[in-house]
């Protein structure tokens, strides 16, 4: 019984914190900033029962987003149009099933085989709908897209969801219902034989499975929620766009599938929140920020490839088996070196991006952490590499004790849980 | 009675190279057979047409009667057969527990269930807890299946090949690269798990050979030279000479 409760009690939390966040943060913009965290939350979850599940990379979820909700905003023009009695609530459901049976469609030719195969396909199939969008134009809306009128919908025992905070506890429910029903599938049969299809689609073979049959369904899966996340963002802004199904979104997804960690069921979750956050607040500052993804991308990738949650992780079991203090010193060395090379880094992208991008429109004169500098003279420049150059020596300098640290740490560890 | 396995005229070529060259071969209920024969005579490769890895060239493979030969693999497998690797294939992420869990929930009939918790599902667990158990790594429940240590994998392998109670199991070269007790300690596991079932094996131990096996096939170069019962195949002149003698030179 104390088990079940101790189980129950992360999703006690979450739903804690669905309800509550608003509260908190109750502006206008963290509204809608929470809102397409929630969205998100659910699209990268779902590309996680694929990537980190199943161990299939695709190039081309953002399909069953974008399909999803075109028919969600279709859906509920069509419902507005006829005066039938469908209120807003439902219609996630309308785009989880077309991304099921997009799913199902495109799940058939794609998943008949793993490996790069698969990404290959799933690319193209990326590509072949994001171009038919330009063709089939009444149901893609060309460049503008198709609008819809949420407060128009039959209401739901009352709410019209006219309000962003109605909106944001719709996405909400309908989140916490997903990371459930998805955190659900990982602990069945059906799920673990995901995880061997990942480790080993040879021997799943000779344990009476048919790897390809797996694969399919967790497509289904995917898609299907995929299709959901796409609806509720449709319903948060009232538009569709194909750039919502093309390969920008598809990136943005696996982004933020990677920077939370594959690995782990919490790790999309993390980079959904962290990328999204991200994404808002940093388009304001900078027109690079997508540069500045890039980059992030290539550093998870090359110093941690298990993401945010997995390097959270393999910190919180040294922390807990009391070595913490081993480390502490290392980092504290290589630290002021990283975040002068940071700093230095991003001082030399802004004055390239204003240099090379904006200096015939908007003049080299910019500010700079604070400072006012000209692009086009010598200085910032100079200052700007010399601090890049001058962190990145330390750190290159100073890294192997980072490693000491940890060489010693996993020692410490290993003779202890061997004892 | 129709044989728990029957080979017929089975052929293998690898473009233009014949590797398994009209091999046939009965192995009755209940029967443990052996395979011996030098390396490279196509041992693995007649255990890859079997268990559905590779498609015949021609010829055909029975399972209690019914042809299973040109069947994709997890077909084969829910038939009631099931096989080993000579090079250990296991789920290397995945702890112990759960590499044996994989390896029932189909023969227990959960297919591919979304619905169900596997945590729930006492049958399994039981039969998990079993297997564990037989296999001597109860103790290594949560280890991850690639950091084992050799012969513990070799027994994990052995393990999630049994998982699903197949009725006729191929075991290929289960004890090679194993030291003398550990070896014997695999014999003794495989002598306990095949207990009621067909087994058919491919191994290079001699000794594990004459004391586990019912019946010795010898392959030679893609053929059968000989099939008869261990004290036979001891004195046959031809055995000796084509693999025997070899081996203790
Ligand atoms: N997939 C394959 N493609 C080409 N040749 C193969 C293949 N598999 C096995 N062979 C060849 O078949 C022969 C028999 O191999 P194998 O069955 O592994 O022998 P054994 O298990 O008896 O040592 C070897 O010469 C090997 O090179
Ligand atoms: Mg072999």
């Amino acid at each position: 019984m104390s088990a079940r409760l101790g189980s129950l009690m992360p999703w006690l939390a979450l739903a804690l914190l669905f309800i509550v966040t608003p509260q908190i943060l109750s502006s206008a913009t963290a509204l809608t900033m929470t809102s397409l965290m929630g969205v998100m939350i659910i699209f990268a979850l779902s590309y996680n029962m694929l990537l980190g599940q199943t161990g299939l990379l695709s190039f081309g979820h953002a399909v069953y987003f974008g399909l999803g909700g075109f028919v969600a905003i279709h859906t509920m023009n069509a419902v507005i149009h006829s005066k039938l009695p469908v209120s807003i609530p439902m219609i996630p459901l309308v785009g989880g099933l077309a991304g099921l049976a997009f799913g199902a469609l495109f799940g058939l030719v794609s998943t008949r085989r793993a490996g790069i195969v698969f990404s290959m396909i799933s690319l193209g199939l990326g590509e072949l709908v994001s171009s038919s969008s330009f063709i089939l134009r009444s149901f893609f809306g060309g460049e503008e897209g198709v609008t819809t009128n949420r407060a128009k919908l039959a209401p739901f025992f009352g709410h019209r969801f006219g309000s962003q905070l109605e909106v944001y506890y719709l996405i909400a429910a309908w989140c916490f219902f997903c990371v459930a029903a998805m955190y659900a599938l990982t602990q069945t049969p059906f799920g673990r034989m995901c995880n061997a299809v990942r480790e080993n689609p040879e021997r799943v073979e000779f344990v009476g499975y048919s790897p390809r049959v797996l694969r399919l369904i967790a497509f289904c899966f995917a898609a299907f929620f995929a299709g959901v996340a796409g609806a509720l963002g449709a319903i948060s802004f009232e538009i569709m766009n194909a750039q919502q199904l093309g390969s920008q979104q598809s990136s943005l997804v696996l982004l933020m599938a990677y920077i939370g960690g594959v690995g782990s069921f919490a790790g999309p979750i993390v980079g959904a929140v962290i990328i999204t956050f991200l994404q808002i607040t940093l388009s304001d500052v900078t027109n690079a920020w997508q540069l500045y993804f890039g980059l992030m991308f290539i550093g998870a990738v090359l110093y941690a490839p298990d993401g945010v949650v997995g390097w959270l992780r393999m910190h919180l079991r040294v922390v807990r088996r009391g070595a913490a203090w081993r480390l502490a010193p290392a980092y504290a060395l290589v630290a002021p070196a990283l975040a002068l090379a940071g700093v230095g880094a991003i001082m030399t992208i802004e004055l390239a991006n204003r240099q090379l991008a904006q200096a015939r429109s908007e003049g080299s004169a910019m500010r700079l952490f604070g400072l006012d500098v000209d692009a086009s003279t010598a200085w910032p420049w100079i200052v700007a590499v010399g601090l890049f150059v001058l962190g990145a020596s330390g750190v290159r300098l100073l890294w192997p004790r980072v490693g000491e640290a940890w060489g010693d740490v996993n020692a410490r560890l290993q003779i202890r849980s061997g004892a | 009675m129709t044989a728990a396995l029957s080979i017929i005229e089975l052929r293998k070529s690898f473009g233009p190279v014949q590797i398994i060259r009209g091999v046939s071969l009965d192995i009755a209920e209940g029967e443990r057979h052996a395979i011996i024969g030098p390396n490279g005579a196509g041992k693995s490769t007649l255990f890859n047409l079997v268990s559905g890895r590779l498609a015949p060239s021609s010829g055909e493979v029975r399972l209690r009667g019914e042809p299973i030969s040109g069947l994709p693999p997890f077909q084969i497998n829910r038939r009631g057969l099931s096989r080993s690797f000579q090079i250990t294939n296991i789920f290397p992420n995945l702890s112990v527990e759960e590499n044996l869990r994989c390896a029932v929930l189909w023969s227990l009939g959960y297919k591919y269930v979304f619905w169900k918790s596997i945590y729930r599902l006492r049958d399994v667990r039981e039969r998990v807890e079993w297997l564990m158990e037989r296999i001597g790594l109860t103790a290594r429940r949560d280890t991850q299946a690639g950091v084992l240590s050799y012969a513990e994998q070799r027994a994990l392998e052995i393990g999630v090949t049994i998982g699903g109670s197949a009725e006729v199991i191929l075991l290929d070269e289960p004890t090679a690269g194993m030291n003398n007790s550990e070896s014997e300690q695999a014999v003794a596991l495989i002598r306990k798990v095949s207990e009621g079932k067909t087994l058919v094996m491919v191994e290079h131990d001699m000794g594990v050979v004459f004391n586990l096996a019912d019946r010795i096939s010898v392959l030679v170069y893609g053929q059968i030279i000989a099939s008869d019962t261990p004290e036979r195949i001891r004195e046959n002149a031809a055995v000796r000479e084509a693999y025997l003698g070899q081996a203790q030179h």
